[in-house]
Formats: structure tokens, C-alpha cells, sequence
């Protein structure tokens, strides 16, 4: 196969394979939630509510499309699909298996950040242009959540880079052969909680979901969006989930790397991402919601600066275990 | 035509629009927007140039950052909900002389360097190169960036804090 037919095909699996397991992580969430919850969660359709997702999503095609009078239409419309892209294209340089990704840059983490920091741009459209006060401070929430939670996101997931001394995503995985890095005594603990704490927050689920608050603030930056356009929001915001899960295993748990031939290490990879998101979704309902001067408190005060000490003891420790420095 | 030179055209195509759209537009909000497109669209000339550091940089600190703190500007200094601050241009003949001025001037040096037609091939890894550089040759100027930003850091706190 020429290189230019691969390089079609393989954004394409991806895109598909990521749209199914979005569909599909919903109702592990709902089953998840309603077990801690001693609820049974969907049951009624499909065996133990299998298709539930299938029936959602059909009914979401289905719905009609509302556009407010007062929004303003072309960013009201365009911001579903921008907010959309950055939550596919984190996806890009995720290496599934050794080879096996769609491109294996050599700057493959800073890709994944500063791609998915694209998320709020395409946010705000939606919190302004439905022209709605309740749209609008749930949009301003997330700038500043966002601006604040980037950081600590970025430190936490540069431990493992240090660690493993390159930028590339496919190395970072092959360096943790031997210990992956969630076990490195004391700093791989640390960072996963840190890691852990800011993509709850980076991604904007219970205890940090106040910008889509339901007592103060109805649904939020999306209140106003029905039918596709509010999949296609639900769509981005699961992907991005996924992708900070898969990123999360990618950096802490060794990737692909487990017992079985070669071709387990996808299905690895991916029980581990869902690992990864499980834990994510324990503690989206297991807190009770922060206030906004508590989250921020939270991000100024300890988090970023204890992401930035241990960054730092990180780069000590590298450099005096390198021998020869 | 090459794959490249197609996918420069539609970039520069792209970038100049946008950018145009970012003058020329009323709507604040709608030019901070067009401004978010010209900063990723220079992301991917980047891209087109092999420097996959630089892109990613300009994404995270051009398109991501600066735009949510311009976007936040905006919110902050006008009225939440209702009449909208527009974009006004009174001096646009005044702005076109001195923009066509800067792009004679540009055009004319960049006219005078004899420009190689390939482009020639990179040593090594950008990323090593920039990171190697910046903590060797250029460190002093590094630091004294550092040193401006923590002064712009401390210049806002002492704007913001309460007054008592």
C-alpha cells in the first residue's frame, strides 16, 4: 500500500474506533455511577441495557435542532464542530501499540497539551455566541479554570518525561519496560495524584464541574444546544476524557506493556485507559461540588506549586541517577 | 505542484483572510476569533516547515492562551449581557499608508537576500537543537526573559490587589 492511502486509512480507524468507544463509555459510566449508587443504571434496552447508547443517540439525530433568536448564529453554529476537532485530534499521536498510531511525533505530549488547551476556545464560542447569562458565566468558569488547571496538567504529565528523557510519546512508553513509572517510588506516586486531580479538573467533571453547575447555572456553557449540536458537544467532551485516559496509562502504566503475545497490547493499552477513566469517574461521584474561589485556591495554592517542587526534585533525581553527569 | 506548495498556498490563503478578517471585522469577539485562525493557521506553516516544537508552542501559548486571556479581556470590560462594544476603525487611511509602508520596506529586504530555492536540510532534531541552545548560547537572554515576566507578574498583582 503506498504511504498516502495508509495515511488516510489509519486517521479514519482511529476516528471510528474512538466514536464506538465514546458510545460505549457512557453506559459504562451510567452502569459505574449507578452501582456506587445502589442503582441498577440502563436495563431496559437490550440485555442489561446493552443498547442503550445505540437508542440515545438515535433519539439525539432525531431531536429538533433549536437555534436561539437572540445568538449569534455563524458562532453559535460553528461551535460544536470547534469544539469538537481539538477532542479528535488529541487522539493523533497516541501510539496504540509499538508502530502502531497514526503519527508518532517527536513531540508527540506537547502535541496532546497544546491541542487539547485548543478545547476552550471552541467552549467559549458556545458560552457566547447562545447569547445566554447563564451560557456566558458558565464560560467565563471555564476560562478560569482552564487558565488555572493547564498548569498543574502539565507539570504532573512532564514527570514521566523527565523520567523518561524524551518528549515522544512511543519512547516515554518503552522506557517504563522495565517499572512503570506509577510505581517510581515516591515521585510516580505523586504525579499520578496530581495528574489524576488536574484532568478531573482540565476536564471539567464533579468536584470541579461548576461551570456546568445544575442548581445555579441550569446546564451551563450548552444550555442552550439540542439535538446533534448537543451531541456532537457530549461527543467532544467524552473524547477528551478518553484521550487524557489513554494519555494517563500511556505516561503511568506502561502503555501496551503486559502478559500475552504482541498483539494483546492494544487490548492492554485499552484496559488500562478504562482503568484510567474509572478512576476518574470515582471521584466525579464520590465529591460533593467546590466552590469557584476554592478551586482556584486549590490550583494557586497547592497544586501548582507542588507540581512545580516535584518537577523540579524530579529533574535532581534524573540527573543524579544519570551516571556521568 | 507539489503536495507542499499546494498545502502552503491554501495556509497562506487561510492566514492573510484571516488576518484580514481581524481588522476588518466590527464584531470584537467575532476579530478575536478570526485572530484565534490566523494564530493556528501560522502554527501549521510551522508544521509545513518541519518544526513541530514551534507549532505546538504557538497552539499552546498563541491560539490557547493568549486568545482565552483576550477573550477574557473583552468579557471583563464591557457589559455581561446587552450592547455589545464594536470594533471601530476611524483612522483605517492613516493605518493602510503605514501598513503598505512596513510591507514595501519588508518586501524590499527580503528582495535583496538571495533566498535558496530547496529548503536545506535540518542538522538534527529541532527540539534537541532548541532546548540544547536555549540553556547554553542563549541562556542569558533567557533568564532576562524571565526576569520581564516575572516583573509583568508582579506589576498585576499589585494592580489587582484590594484596596484597603
Amino acid at each position: 500500500m503506498p504511504g498516502w492511502v495508509v495515511s488516510l486509512i489509519a486517521p479514519f480507524i482511529v476516528l471510528n474506533a474512538i466514536l464506538g468507544i465514546v458510545t460505549y463509555v457512557t453506559l459504562l459510566e451510567r452502569k459505574f455511577a449507578a452501582r456506587m449508587q445502589s442503582r441498577v443504571g440502563p436495563y431496559r434496552v437490550g440485555p442489561h441495557g446493552l443498547l442503550q447508547p445505540i437508542a440515545d443517540a438515535i433519539k439525539l439525530m432525531m431531536k429538533e435542532d433549536v437555534v436561539p433568536d437572540a445568538a449569534d448564529r455563524p458562532v453559535y453554529n460553528l461551535a460544536p464542530i470547534v469544539f469538537l476537532i481539538p477532542c479528535m485530534l488529541i487522539f493523533a499521536t497516541i501510539p496504540f501499540a509499538p508502530g502502531l498510531g497514526v503519527a508518532d511525533l517527536n513531540i508527540g505530549i506537547l502535541f496532546f497539551l497544546a491541542v487539547s488547551a485548543m478545547e476552550i476556545v471552541g467552549l467559549f464560542m458556545a458560552g457566547w455566541g447562545s447569547n445566554n447569562k447563564y451560557a456566558l458565566l458558565s464560560a467565563m468558569r471555564a476560562v478560569n479554570q482552564v487558565i488555572s488547571y493547564d498548569l498543574p496538567f502539565i507539570f504532573a504529565a512532564l514527570v514521566p518525561v523527565l523520567l523518561a528523557g524524551s518528549l515522544r510519546l512511543s519512547d516515554i512508553a518503552a522506557a517504563q519496560a522495565g517499572l512503570w513509572f506509577v510505581f517510581y517510588p515516591v515521585i510516580g506516586q505523586l504525579a499520578f495524584v496530581a495528574f489524576i486531580v488536574s484532568t478531573v479538573a482540565a476536564e471539567n467533571r464533579a468536584p470541579f464541574d461548576i461551570l456546568e453547575a445544575e442548581s445555579e447555572l441550569v446546564a451551563g456553557f450548552r444550555v442552550e444546544y439540542s439535538g446533534m449540536k448537543f451531541a456532537i458537544i457530549q461527543l467532544g467532551e467524552y473524547a477528551h476524557v478518553i484521550g487524557a485516559s489513554f494519555l494517563g496509562a500511556l505516561l503511568f502504566f506502561g502503555a501496551w506493556a503486559g502478559p500475552g503475545p504482541e498483539w494483546m497490547g492494544p487490548i492492554w493499552f485499552l484496559l488500562k485507559a478504562m482503568v484510567v477513566f474509572l478512576l476518574v469517574t470515582w471521584v466525579r461521584w464520590s465529591f460533593v461540588r467546590i466552590r469557584v474561589d476554592q478551586m482556584l485556591a486549590l490550583s494557586w495554592k497547592a497544586l501548582l506549586p507542588a507540581t512545580l517542587v516535584l518537577l523540579i526534585g524530579t529533574a535532581v533525581v534524573v540527573v543524579w541517577r544519570t551516571p556521568g553527569v | 505542484m507539489s503536495a507542499d506548495v499546494l498545502a502552503f498556498w491554501s495556509l497562506a490563503v487561510v492566514l492573510v483572510g484571516s488576518a484580514l478578517a481581524v481588522v476588518l471585522t466590527k464584531n470584537l469577539f467575532h476579530a478575536v476569533l478570526w485572530l484565534a485562525l490566523a494564530l493556528t493557521g501560522t502554527a501549521g506553516v510551522f508544521l509545513l516547515l518541519d518544526a513541530e516544537f514551534l507549532a505546538a508552542v504557538q497552539l499552546l501559548l498563541y491560539a490557547g492562551g493568549i486568545v482565552t486571556i483576550v477573550v477574557f479581556a473583552i468579557v471583563v470590560t464591557e457589559r455581561l449581557v446587552g450592547e455589545r462594544i464594536s470594533q471601530t476603525s476611524r483612522r483605517i487611511g492613516a493605518g493602510a499608508v503605514v501598513a503598505a509602508g512596513l510591507l514595501l520596506m519588508l518586501v524590499r529586504t527580503i528582495a535583496q537576500q538571495r533566498v535558496p530555492d530547496a529548503r536545506p536540510e535540518m542538522a538534527a532534531d529541532l527540539t534537541r537543537t532548541i532546548g540544547e541552545t536555549v540553556l547554553t548560547r542563549f541562556v542569558l537572554p533567557f533568564e532576562l526573559l524571565a526576569v520581564l515576566m516575572l516583573a509583568g507578574l508582579m506589576g498585576a498583582i499589585y494592580f489587582a490587589r484590594p484596596d484597603d
